[in-house]
C-alpha cells in the first residue's frame, strides 16, 4: 500500500509557520480594505404586505409550507392532496426544516421571502421574534381565526393583531401507564405532592421504574418544569418575570420547585441525565416505566412502539391539598401564519384556511394522535378521547416558553438536571440565577 | 544572463519572470479573498456592534462584546473548558491509540493491509452519521454499551455516558478519536517506513530491547508525523461542530458545549455582533493553543 | 518473534477492529430491524428483516432530491476547487518573488482560521449576491472552504517537480499554459487524485454551509437531510440509520475501488 506522498509529509514541519507569518500579515494589510470595502451590518428590507391577503377560491400558482414536523410529514401530504381537489391550480409543497435548526434560520429565510408563503413557528421566543421582525400578515380579518377558541388565539395575537393561528395542542404533562397505576392499587391520579409522591412509591411495588424522565434529551427535558412550576410560581409569567430580572431563581418558589425535583429523583430510572426520549419510550411502551415524564405526544409513538395499556395523563401538583391553581399544563405546539413577504399570499391563506376547517383538522387530529387548536373537531382516536377532556380543564398554558433566550431557557433546563444529579437544590438556583444575570444583564 | 544578476534584482527577481505565472494564481486569490478572506476580515466589524441579524440599523459597542465573552460570560468559558477537554482528551487518545496500531502495523503484509483499511473507514463517514451510531451505543437503558457491560457481567461499569457532567465531553472526544485514528494510524506508518532499517539494527547491536528501539530510534524519528498529527487532531478538535450538534441539539447540554456550538447558539438567539465577537475569540484561541503546541513539540525533539 | 508479543499483537488488532467493526454493524444490521428488535438484539441478523425503514426513508424524505444535489454540489464543487488549485500550485511552484510567498499564505492561513469566523458576513454576503439556497451558491462556499487545502496539497507536490522540466518545456517554445496542460498535469495525477478525495469527503459530509444556506427542500443536501430525520420530539433508530447507510454508500463504494487514493489522499490532507 503506498500511504503517502513524500513531498507533502516532508513539506510540513516547515509550512505552519509560513502559515501563521502569513495569517498575521493579512489580517494587517487587509485591514483597510475591509473597512473601505463592505456594506457591513444591517439588511434590505424586501417587499411586504402586513394585512394578508382575503380568502380567494380561486388562489393558484407555487406556494411553500415550510415547518420542522419531520414527523408530520405524510398526514400533511394526505392533506396536500385533498387540498388539491378543492384548490387544482395550487401548487403546493412542504418545505421541512431540520428543528434543531428552524428557530436559527427560519426567521432569516422568512423575511426574504426565500421560503414558506404559510409557515409554522414555535410559540414563545420564535413567534415573538418573527413577529418584532414583521414576517407575519396579520389573519384579523380572516374567517379562519374564528375557527379557534380565543383563549388559544391569544398565544398567535401581538400588540393585538392575529399574526397565527395555534393548531396542534398538546399537553406537556407527564403520561402514566394506567394497568401499571391500577396494578398499583391507585385508582385516582393525586392532586397534592404527597399523594403524587405516595402514588410513586406504590408504583415502585410493581417493579416498573415508576418516574421516567428524559434528562440527557435537550429537547425533551424541560418539558417537566411546565407542572413542576405551574402551582409553585407567584405568577402565571413567572418565567417572562425572570427573563426580565423581576423574579429570579434563587427565590423560594424555583429553589422548592427544585427541591421537589430532587424528591422525584429516586423515583426515576438508572442513567437519567444521560436518557433520551426514544429510548424512555420504548421501555414505556414495554411496561417497563410507569409515567414518562414529557408530553402527550409521548403516546402515539407508544403505540406504535406496541404499547396496548390505557393511558392518561399525570401532571404532578406540587402543593398540598386544595391549593392547586391548575390542574396540568398544555401548549401550542406550533402556530400558523402567512408570510408578509410572500408573492402568493391568496394561495397560503387558502392553505391556512384549509387546515383550519374541522373537517381537515380532524384528519391531522386523528392521524398525528394529536388535540388540535380548532374547535368542533371529532376525535375518532382512542386516546384523544380519553384525553379529550382535558381541553376544557383548568390547565396553564405552558410556561416555559416564556423563556425567550436559548440560554437562559438551557439555564433553567440545567439547573433541573444538576438537581437530579445530587446537586444540592440553593446552589443549582444560584448557577440557573448567575447565567440568566449574564444574558439579561 | 549574468549580467542581469545585479544585486536589486537578486532582491526582487523578476516581476516580468513572474508575471505569467501570477495569472494563475488570480482565479484562485480573486475567489478566495471575495468569499473568505473578505467575510472574515467583516467579522471583526461585525464583532464591534451589537446587530441582530434583522434590524435595519444598531449600535456600535466597541470592545463590549470581547470584553463580555472573556470576563462576564460563564457560558463561554465554560465552552472553552470543554473545549480544552476535548482537545486534550483528543490528542492524547488518537496519537498514542494510533502510534500503537501504526507500529503493530507498519510491516506490509496482507492481514496489516487489510487491518488498516478497515480501521480507516470511520473517517469517510460523515460527522452526523458518526454521532447518530454514538447516540446509540451510549445511551445509557438500552444503548449498546450499557447493554454490553451487563452481558459480560461488569454491572458496574455501566454509566449514564452524555449525562455524566464531568465526563460528558471526554466521551464525545472518544468518538472523535474513534472515527480519526485509523487516518492518523497511516500518517504514522508512513512516517515509520521512513526510518531506514540499520537504525534498528544498531539498537539491536547495542542491546536495546523493544522499549529502547522504541525510545532510541522510532519515537526521536517520528515526531514529524506526530507533529502533523497533533495539529491536524488540533484544529478537527475545534471543529467538532456536526458531531456535538448530532448528539446533543442546539444548544448542546452545558457540558457538551464547545467554542463552535457556543458560537452558533449566539447565533441562532439572533446576537450576530456577539457572535462575531467570539468567533475572533475563537480563532485566538486556535492559534494560541496551536502555537504553544508547536512550541511544546519542539521542546521533545529537542530532547529525543 | 516470539510467543506473547505476538499474541499481545493479535490481540490488540483483534480488539481494535471489534471497536470499528461493531458500531457499523450496529448501523448496517440495524438499518432492517424495527426499533424494537434493535433494543433486543442490536448485534443479532435480523430475524424477520424489513424494508419498511428503507421505504420510509425513500419515499418520505425527499431522499432523491438529496442524493442528487450532493452528487451535484460534490461533484463540481471538487472539479472547480481542484482546477483552480491546480492552476495557483503551478504558479506559485513557479513564482521566484516574494509575492510568490505572500499569496501563499493567504491562500493557506484560511487553513487556521475556523470557518464559523466568516459565516455571520458570508451570510449577508451570499444573500446580496442571491446565491443563498440555490446549489451554486453552495458550490461557491464549499470551493472556498476546500481552495486551501488544495492548494496546501497541489502546491506541496508541484514544488517537487524538478526545475529542469519546467526549463526544456520553456525551451521548447511552450507557453506557461502549456507546461501546466502538457506537461504538470499529466504528471501531477496521483496527487491531483489524492487531493479530489479528500475534497470529496469534506464536501459530501459538510453540514455547515447547506445548514446556513439552504432552506427549501429541493436544495437540501444529504447530511442536512439526515440531522433533519431527528424530529421534533422523536427519534428512530432504525430509520436514521438507513439514512446513515444511503448517506455513505458512495463513499463506502469509492473507497472499496480507490483505497488507494482514499488514503493518500485523506493522509495528505490532514499533513497540513
Amino acid at each position: 500500500m503506498h500511504l503517502v506522498s513524500r513531498g507533502s509529509s516532508t513539506r510540513v514541519p516547515a509550512s505552519p509557520t509560513l502559515g501563521r507569518r502569513g495569517f498575521v500579515q493579512l489580517l494587517g494589510a487587509a485591514g483597510a480594505v475591509s473597512l473601505a470595502g463592505c456594506a457591513g451590518p444591517g439588511s434590505d428590507d424586501p417587499g411586504r404586505q402586513s394585512t394578508a391577503a382575503s380568502l380567494d377560491a380561486d388562489a393558484s400558482g407555487d406556494v411553500i409550507f415550510s415547518h420542522w414536523r419531520a414527523e408530520d410529514q405524510s398526514v400533511f401530504d394526505e392533506l396536500l392532496a385533498r387540498f388539491a381537489e378543492t384548490y387544482p391550480d395550487v401548487e403546493l409543497t412542504q418545505d421541512i426544516a431540520p428543528s434543531a435548526d428552524y428557530q436559527a434560520s427560519a426567521l432569516q429565510r422568512l423575511r426574504n421571502g426565500d421560503s414558506g408563503d404559510a409557515f409554522s413557528t414555535f410559540r414563545g421566543a420564535q413567534f415573538n421574534a418573527f413577529a418584532e421582525a414583521g414576517v407575519y400578515s396579520d389573519l384579523g380579518d380572516l374567517d379562519l381565526v374564528g375557527s379557534y377558541p380565543d383563549e388559544l388565539a391569544t398565544i398567535g395575537q401581538s400588540d393585538g393583531k392575529q399574526l397565527a393561528v395555534p393548531y396542534q395542542v398538546v399537553f406537556l404533562d407527564p403520561v402514566v401507564n394506567l394497568d401499571l397505576l391500577e396494578k398499583a392499587g391507585v385508582s385516582e391520579i393525586p392532586t397534592d405532592w404527597d399523594g403524587y409522591l405516595a402514588m410513586l412509591d406504590a408504583l415502585r411495588g410493581t417493579g416498573a421504574v415508576p418516574f421516567g424522565w428524559p434528562g440527557g434529551d435537550t429537547g425533551n427535558l424541560g418539558q417537566l418544569v411546565n407542572t413542576m412550576v405551574m402551582n409553585n410560581a407567584p405568577a402565571e409569567d413567572m418565567f417572562t418575570q425572570v427573563g426580565a430580572g423581576e423574579l429570579k431563581l434563587t427565590d423560594d418558589w424555583f429553589v422548592t420547585t427544585l427541591r421537589q425535583y430532587a424528591e422525584l429523583a429516586p423515583y426515576m430510572q438508572e442513567g437519567v441525565r444521560g436518557t433520551l426520549h426514544d429510548s424512555l419510550l420504548q421501555q414505556f411502551a414495554q411496561g417497563e416505566v410507569a409515567i414518562i415524564a414529557s408530553g402527550s405526544y409521548a403516546i402515539a409513538p407508544s403505540r406504535a412502539a406496541g404499547a396496548e395499556f390505557p393511558m392518561d395523563l399525570a401532571p404532578p401538583v406540587t402543593v398540598a391539598a386544595g391549593e392547586a391553581r391548575y390542574v396540568g399544563v398544555h401548549n401550542a405546539t406550533f402556530l400558523l401564519g402567512v408570510n408578509a413577504a410572500s408573492e402568493n399570499q391568496e394561495a397560503a391563506v387558502a392553505w391556512v384556511d384549509f387546515l383550519s376547517q374541522p373537517e381537515n383538522a380532524a384528519v391531522y387530529a386523528n392521524s398525528t394522535a394529536q388535540h388540535v387548536g380548532v374547535e368542533g373537531v371529532t376525535y375518532e382516536n382512542a386516546d384523544l378521547k380519553r384525553l379529550e377532556r382535558w381541553l376544557t380543564a383548568d390547565t396553564l398554558l405552558a410556561p416555559r416558553f416564556q423563556l425567550l433566550d436559548l440560554d437562559v431557557q438551557a439555564a433553567v433546563d440545567q439547573s433541573t438536571v444538576a438537581v437530579v444529579g445530587g446537586t444540592s437544590p440553593e446552589q443549582a438556583a444560584e448557577e440557573a440565577q448567575a447565567i440568566v444575570d449574564q444574558q439579561i444583564g | 544572463m549574468s549580467s542581469t544578476r545585479g544585486p536589486a534584482r537578486r532582491r526582487w527577481p523578476g516581476l516580468r519572470r513572474d508575471a505569467p505565472y501570477l495569472w494563475f494564481v488570480l482565479p484562485a486569490v480573486v475567489l478566495y479573498g471575495y468569499f473568505f478572506a473578505l467575510p472574515v476580515l467583516q467579522a471583526f466589524q461585525y464583532a464591534l456592534t451589537d446587530w441582530d441579524g434583522v434590524s435595519p440599523d444598531y449600535d456600535m459597542v466597541g470592545l463590549d462584546n470581547l470584553t463580555r465573552a472573556v470576563s462576564d460570560d460563564s457560558l463561554f468559558t465554560n465552552a472553552l473548558t470543554n473545549n480544552l477537554t476535548f482537545l486534550l482528551t483528543v490528542v492524547v487518545v488518537q496519537t498514542l491509540v494510533s502510534l500503537l496500531l501504526a507500529v503493530l502495523l507498519v510491516r506490509n503484509s496482507r492481514s496489516s493491509t487489510f487491518l488498516r483499511a478497515l480501521y480507516f473507514v470511520p473517517a469517510i463517514l460523515s460527522s452526523v452519521s458518526v454521532a447518530f451510531i454514538w447516540s446509540f451505543i451510549y445511551e445509557p437503558g438500552d444503548g449498546l454499551l450499557n447493554q454490553a457491560w451487563s452481558a459480560i457481567g461488569l454491572d458496574g461499569m455501566r454509566s449514564s455516558y452524555l449525562g455524566e457532567p464531568g465526563m460528558a465531553i471526554v466521551y464525545v472526544g472518544l468518538v472523535q478519536a474513534w472515527a480519526h485514528i485509523g487516518q492518523l494510524m497511516i500518517i504514522f506508518i508512513a512516517g515509520l517506513q521512513q526510518i531506514p532499517g540499520e537504525l534498528y539494527e544498531a539498537a539491536d547491536l547495542d542491546g536495546a530491547g523493544r522499549w529502547g528501539r522504541f525510545r532510541h530510534v522510532t519515537w526521536p524519528l517520528i515526531a514529524p508525523a506526530t507533529a502533523i498529527v497533533v495539529s491536524y487532531t488540533t484544529i478537527q478538535s475545534f471543529k467538532a461542530f456536526d458531531l456535538i450538534l448530532g448528539m446533543s441539539g442546539n444548544p448542546p447540554s452545558r457540558s457538551l458545549d464547545i467554542l463552535s456550538t457556543r458560537l452558533y447558539t449566539t447565533y441562532s438567539d439572533s446576537e450576530l455582533g456577539y457572535a462575531a465577537a467570539q468567533s475572533i475569540l475563537f480563532m485566538v484561541i486556535i492559534a494560541a493553543v496551536t502555537v504553544l503546541q508547536r512550541r511544546a513539540l519542539r521542546l521533545t525533539r529537542q530532547e529525543g | 518473534m516470539p510467543g506473547t508479543p505476538a499474541l499481545a499483537r493479535r490481540a490488540i488488532l483483534g480488539v481494535y477492529a471489534l471497536i470499528i467493526v461493531v458500531p457499523l454493524l450496529v448501523v448496517v444490521l440495524g438499518a432492517f430491524k424495527s426499533r424494537r428488535q434493535l433494543v433486543d438484539s442490536p448485534l443479532g441478523v435480523p430475524t424477520s428483516p424489513t424494508a419498511d425503514n428503507l421505504t420510509r426513508v425513500l419515499s418520505t424524505q425527499s431522499m432523491g432530491d438529496a442524493f442528487l444535489n450532493s452528487v451535484i454540489v460534490t461533484g463540481v464543487a471538487v472539479l472547480v476547487s481542484l482546477f483552480l488549485s491546480s492552476l495557483a500550485a503551478f504558479g506559485l511552484a513557479r513564482i521566484r518573488g516574494r509575492w510568490g510567498w505572500v499569496v501563499f499564505a493567504f491562500l493557506v492561513a484560511g487553513l487556521a482560521v475556523p470557518a464559523q469566523t466568516a459565516i455571520v458576513p458570508q451570510y449577508v454576503l451570499w444573500r446580496q449576491l442571491g446565491l443563498l439556497n440555490s446549489l451554486t451558491g453552495l458550490v461557491i462556499a464549499e470551493v472556498v472552504v476546500t481552495l486551501p487545502v488544495a492548494v496546501f496539497i497541489l502546491t506541496g507536490f508541484m514544488r517537487t517537480l524538478p526545475p529542469e522540466l519546467f526549463e526544456a518545456a520553456s525551451i521548447d517554445g511552450a507557453s506557461p499554459w502549456r507546461t501546466y496542460r502538457s506537461v504538470v498535469l499529466p504528471l501531477s495525477r496521483p496527487s491531483l487524485a489524492a487531493a479530489a478525495i479528500f475534497l470529496f469527503v469534506i464536501t459530501w459530509n459538510d453540514l455547515l454551509y447547506p445548514l446556513l444556506f439552504v432552506s427549501t427542500p429541493d436544495k437540501r443536501t444529504l447530511p442536512l437531510v439526515l440531522l433533519g430525520f431527528k424530529g421534533e420530539f422523536l427519534t428512530d433508530y432504525p430509520v436514521l440509520f438507513t439514512g446513515v447507510l444511503i448517506a455513505s454508500a458512495p463513499l463506502v463504494v469509492i473507497y472499496v475501488f480507490l483505497q488507494r487514493y482514499f488514503v493518500a489522499g485523506l493522509t495528505a490532507g490532514s499533513s497540513r
